[in-house]
């Protein structure tokens, strides 16, 4: 199981029911290939940066989901074959979430390394002092 | 005690590290090293969404800004570059501005 990110652009044309219905349409074909839906957010109608179709804005939608490689296939297909969606992005995202879950933890290692180490280096100043004092006392 | 500080008062006569003399020609001037700030801010994570983050990486002509004058480090550069390049695709960002 892969974790990936689906952001799509829906024509601004188009009416709250029918986003709502792609929407619903694009999750049931991740859950009924055996994936999973983590996250749906709806950005809204957005300017695009470039025309697209003719169009000159777009409602973003993007879906966090989980599943194998060839629920992505089928959900690609869907969306391509849909004429509202006008854009589709996909995102293979665990391998990127697990970097920076080592990169987190290699952070927070390294601050409590230094948390710990600073009251150290007292220590070995008060035994070059100790070495110190016999040498000056010669 | 005196023996381990060594030399005194010879680090802070020494320019610090932030600043570097460049030599050219006979005019000689100080330029401030460049540093990578995703490495500063501990930025980990360089995604194609952030729009706002992305286009201070992008020149007026939506064009990627080489590092030599962002002077972001080599591995955020790699990121960076990616996540314009996914943020043009889905029109975030223009592939080519017009002014």
């Amino acid at each position: 199981m892969r974790i990936y990110e689906e952001l799509f652009i829906i024509k601004p044309d188009a009416t709250e029911e029918e986003i709502d219905q792609i929407i619903e349409q694009m999750q049931g074909v991740i859950t009924t290939a055996g994936g999973a839906v983590d996250k749906m957010e709806k950005w809204g109608k957005r300017r695009l940066a470039y025309r697209v179709e003719k169009h000159r804005e777009g409602y973003y939608v993007l879906i966090q989901f989980t599943s194998g490689p060839e629920t992505v296939k089928e959900l690609e297909r869907r969306l391509r074959v849909t004429d509202a969606v006008i854009k589709f992005l996909t995102v293979r995202i665990d391998e990127a979430l697990k970097r920076l879950e080592k990169k987190k933890k290699h952070r927070e290692k390294r601050a409590h390394r230094k948390a710990t180490a600073a009251p150290a280096p007292a220590q070995p100043s008060v035994a070059a002092q100790m070495l110190g004092q016999p040498e000056e006392a010669r | 005690m005196a023996e381990s500080r060594g030399r005194p008062g010879s680090a802070s006569q020494r320019p610090t590290g932030g600043d570097k003399a460049v030599l050219t020609g006979k005019k000689q001037y100080f330029r401030r090293k460049k540093v990578c700030r995703f490495c500063v801010e501990k930025i980990d994570d360089i995604n194609y969404k952030d729009v706002k983050m992305l286009n201070a990486f992008v020149a007026e002509r939506g064009k990627i800004v080489p590092r030599r004058i962002s002077g972001v480090c080599g591995p955020c550069q790699r990121r960076l570059s990616d996540a314009i390049k996914k943020a043009r695709n889905i029109a975030l960002l223009p592939f080519a501005a017009v002014i």
